[in-house]
């Protein structure tokens, strides 16, 4: 018998057939899907009414993964990791919202859950790797460093979540999606019969189904955490008032609530004094950031002084040609090689070098941007 | 094979109850209501169980109203009680019963019933004068375990014997845990109804029963039929009933010997266990407890994590209770008596069986302690959030 393999299901297609994958190389496959979400409570004087699925506690999707562990043979568990999904990701969403950031969660969740906490689990059960779905590669080189590569399949490339993984994350986990396409996934998973094959894509937050960000983290907090405040433009002149800091994000445009001539867009955000800048689009323009809590997937490149890199500021963004520079306090500035679109604090920002990941960090703000003339 | 230490969850099937079922799958058909003779053997195996059930707990075979089981049993019991005794608004139980007995009182409660829980002591012994303090002349039932699922703590319901049919309350005793393992005796323990699980005596789940005392009077709760005296409507489940009538049977027969057997087992992988893990704490009394089941607080560890790693080991064993989807949850009896949600995360319950062999104890004693050092070393409480 191969390695024991944790694999972590959530009910996807993709989850499935990477232990599908595993399972058919012969791995000692073990599945776990993780309750993660903070539960909405039902208010005590509902009736109950008979619902056979659906709720939280019996999720499709786990029921999913559990029958796709069913028909590939192997040990599934759900366990239970909704007070570390709390402290852990939750937490940190709602207070970087209150400071006036817009931050990953999923990014957080890779760090905390995925690649640490789920690994602890993966020892005490015994299991010598974790494994997931996601697009993305390890490579070990000649000379036994870990290298973590774009996905092969470019759109579906998830490597921008990843960036936080060293050596010894990268040592112990397996992708096996990495060198597949999104289609190429489908396809498997029809050929081996999983009931998980034309599931649709999530695309939403997982603990904020509906989407709205706002109203969650107003559910979370208590109302003296909140900011309201001013919109005011770059010469400081009052525009409208706002409920509070953490509805906006740099960059954005609706929810402005200001009938203006001419588009404005959210500049800056004051988490202090409540304020939100707002101006045109040309002002959002930015040079460079800088970002902290870098970390790098091989720190031995740090010792260089100068990086030449790609610089993703956004998940769905293209890399941008920049040149880096990393201190001994983990903080990264950064110089893009042409104007650079809106930096938004709080976003992940992830360095590449054409297909490798070097490591990212967490935006802090932008470089002074140049107005454009 | 792995080892199955979850007894309390349900028993495998007797060998008794299995040759008992495999006669009736190829002979039997007819439904016991039938006229025809067909119908008329099928009734007469159907009462020859009940009368091997209701002799289980020394009652008479009229007294007992085959149902699908505990939960089914519990049910009727509440509302059935409740819906005879229409003019009473008052039900008391505790906190540490069955979900079968907790949901329903919920229900209860949402409909407007007042219900009093009495909360245990930190051995999860009821307090039976706690009991008849809250007992007054609006109180329409009182629902009470004999042996609790989780910890295996036997309750002292005498002091309440006396009591319940003076004062026109019916007195409800959930005696799932109980019968096969400690004697169990209706007529001792003057209680008007009394549940019984096929399952954990070694028949197959999906039947169980209700005793009822002949003048306690509750209503049915499902409507059909004349079925089992009009208390349960539908035709019975004869094959159920035939395999809980033997599986019953056999478990009373060799339920000393069997009880001796276990208990020493339990105390012997108690001894061992404490050996090995220091720290290790025994939830519930020392003595008045079921012979057959340790709900064990293992230090440094989540239950949840012990429960899997022993799964992949080949033993098998449970914590609290599981959700839909499959997850555990910290038992609501450990925090009942009184222990932290942390500690209730880091217990498990053993509960052994009639099927379980001295080397299978020998091979458990040395599978936990190892399991247990591998988890304390690899996800050390400290390092994890718990609520």
């Amino acid at each position: 018998m191969k390695p024991r393999v944790l694999v972590a299901m959530s009910g996807g297609v993709d989850s499935s057939v990477a232990a599908a994958l595993l399972r058919e190389d012969g791995y000692d496959v073990v599945g776990v899907a993780m309750r993660l979400a903070p539960e909405p409570s039902a208010p005590a004087s509902t009736a109950p009414v008979a619902r056979r699925r659906g709720t939280c506690c019996s999720h499709d999707d786990f029921e999913d993964a559990r029958r796709v562990a069913e028909r590939m043979d192997f040990p599934f568990y759900v366990i239970d990791l909704r007070a570390d999904f709390a402290a852990r990701v939750v937490d940190n969403f709602v207070a970087e919202y209150l400071g006036g950031r817009t931050p990953n969660p999923c990014v957080m969740c890779n760090r905390e859950i995925k690649f640490d906490r789920l690994w602890s689990r993966a020892r005490a059960l015994n299991a010598d790797y974790v494994a997931t779905g996601h697009y993305a590669r390890i490579e070990q080189g000649a000379d036994a460093r870990f290298h973590l590569l774009r996905a092969a399949d470019d759109s579906k490339d998830q490597s921008y979540f990843l960036f936080t993984l060293g050596q010894d994350e990268l040592s112990r986990t397996i992708f096996p999606l990495g060198a597949m396409t999104k289609t190429e996934v489908r396809a498997r998973a029809r050929a081996l019969g999983l009931a998980t094959a034309d599931k649709p894509e999530s695309q939403e937050i997982c603990f904020v189904p509906d989407g709205d960000y706002a109203s969650f983290v107003e559910r979370r907090s208590d109302p003296s955490q909140l900011r309201p405040g001013s919109i005011i433009d770059s010469e400081g002149k009052r525009l409208a008032d706002h409920a509070g800091v953490h509805r906006f994000t740099v960059g954005q445009r609706r929810g402005m609530g200001i009938a203006s001539g001419e588009r404005l867009y959210v500049r800056e955000i004051r988490a202090k004094s409540g304020e939100i800048v707002a101006g045109p689009r040309e002002e959002l323009d930015s040079s460079g950031l800088i970002a902290n809590r870098v970390s790098l997937v091989d720190d031995s490149i740090a010792s260089g002084g100068e990086l030449s890199v790609e610089v993703k500021i956004r998940y769905r963004h293209r890399a941008l040609p920049a040149t880096m520079r990393v201190d001994s306090a983990r903080r990264a500035e950064i110089h893009f090689a042409a104007l650079g679109p809106a930096v938004t604090p709080g976003q992940a920002c992830v360095f590449y070098r054409g297909e490798e990941v070097l490591g990212g960090g967490f935006i802090e703000r932008a470089i002074t941007a140049q107005l454009a003339t | 094979m792995p080892i199955y230490l979850d007894h309390n969850a349900g028993a495998p099937l007797r060998a008794e109850a299995a040759a008992a079922i495999s006669q009736l799958l190829t002979k039997a058909r007819g439904n016991p209501s039938s006229v025809h003779r067909s119908g008329q053997r099928s009734r007469r195996m159907l009462e020859a169980a009940r009368a091997q059930v209701a002799a289980a707990v020394g009652a008479e075979a009229r007294q007992m109203v085959f149902t699908s089981g505990g939960t089914e049993s519990n049910n009727l019991a509440i509302f059935g009680a409740i819906t005879a005794t229409s003019r009473r608004r008052k039900i008391i139980s505790s906190e540490i019963e069955h979900s079968s007995i907790l949901a329903p009182l919920a229900e209860l409660e949402r409909r407007g019933f007042e219900v009093v829980r009495v909360a245990p002591d930190s051995d999860g012994r009821i307090d039976p004068t706690r009991v008849l303090a809250a007992l007054d002349s609006d109180t329409a039932l009182i629902t009470l375990g004999l042996a609790n699922s989780e910890v295996g703590t036997i309750q002292d319901l005498a002091p309440l014997a006396s009591v319940c049919g003076a004062t026109g309350v019916l007195f409800h005793i959930d005696a799932v845990q109980a019968v096969g393992r400690i004697p169990v005796d209706v007529a001792a323990l003057v209680c008007d109804l009394m549940t019984l699980s096929g399952h954990k005596l070694g028949a197959p789940a999906g039947v169980g029963a209700l005793y009822v005392r002949d003048a306690a009077r509750i209503a049915p709760i499902a409507f059909g039929g004349p079925h089992e005296g009009g208390m349960r409507a539908g035709t019975p489940n004869l094959l159920g009933a035939v395999a809980f009538g033997a599986a019953t049977e056999a478990a009373m027969n060799s339920m000393r010997d069997e009880s001796d057997r276990i208990g020493s087992l339990a105390r012997s992988l108690l001894r061992r266990l404490r050996e090995s893990i220091p720290g290790l704490r025994l939830n519930g009394p020392l003595s008045g407890r079921l012979p057959n089941t340790l709900n064990l607080t293992f230090p440094g560890v989540l239950g949840e994590s012990m429960l899997i790693a022993l799964d992949l080991e080949g033993v098998e064993v449970s914590m609290g209770s599981a959700c839909a989807a499959g997850a555990v949850e910290p038992s609501h009896v450990l925090r009942a008596m009184g222990r932290s949600i942390a500690d209730a995360r880091s217990s498990l319950r053993i509960s052994l069986g009639w099927n379980n062999t001295a080397d299978e104890i020998d091979a458990v004693a040395e599978t936990i302690p190892a399991v247990w050092r591998r988890v304390a070393d690899a996800e050390p409480l400290s390092e994890v959030s718990v609520r």
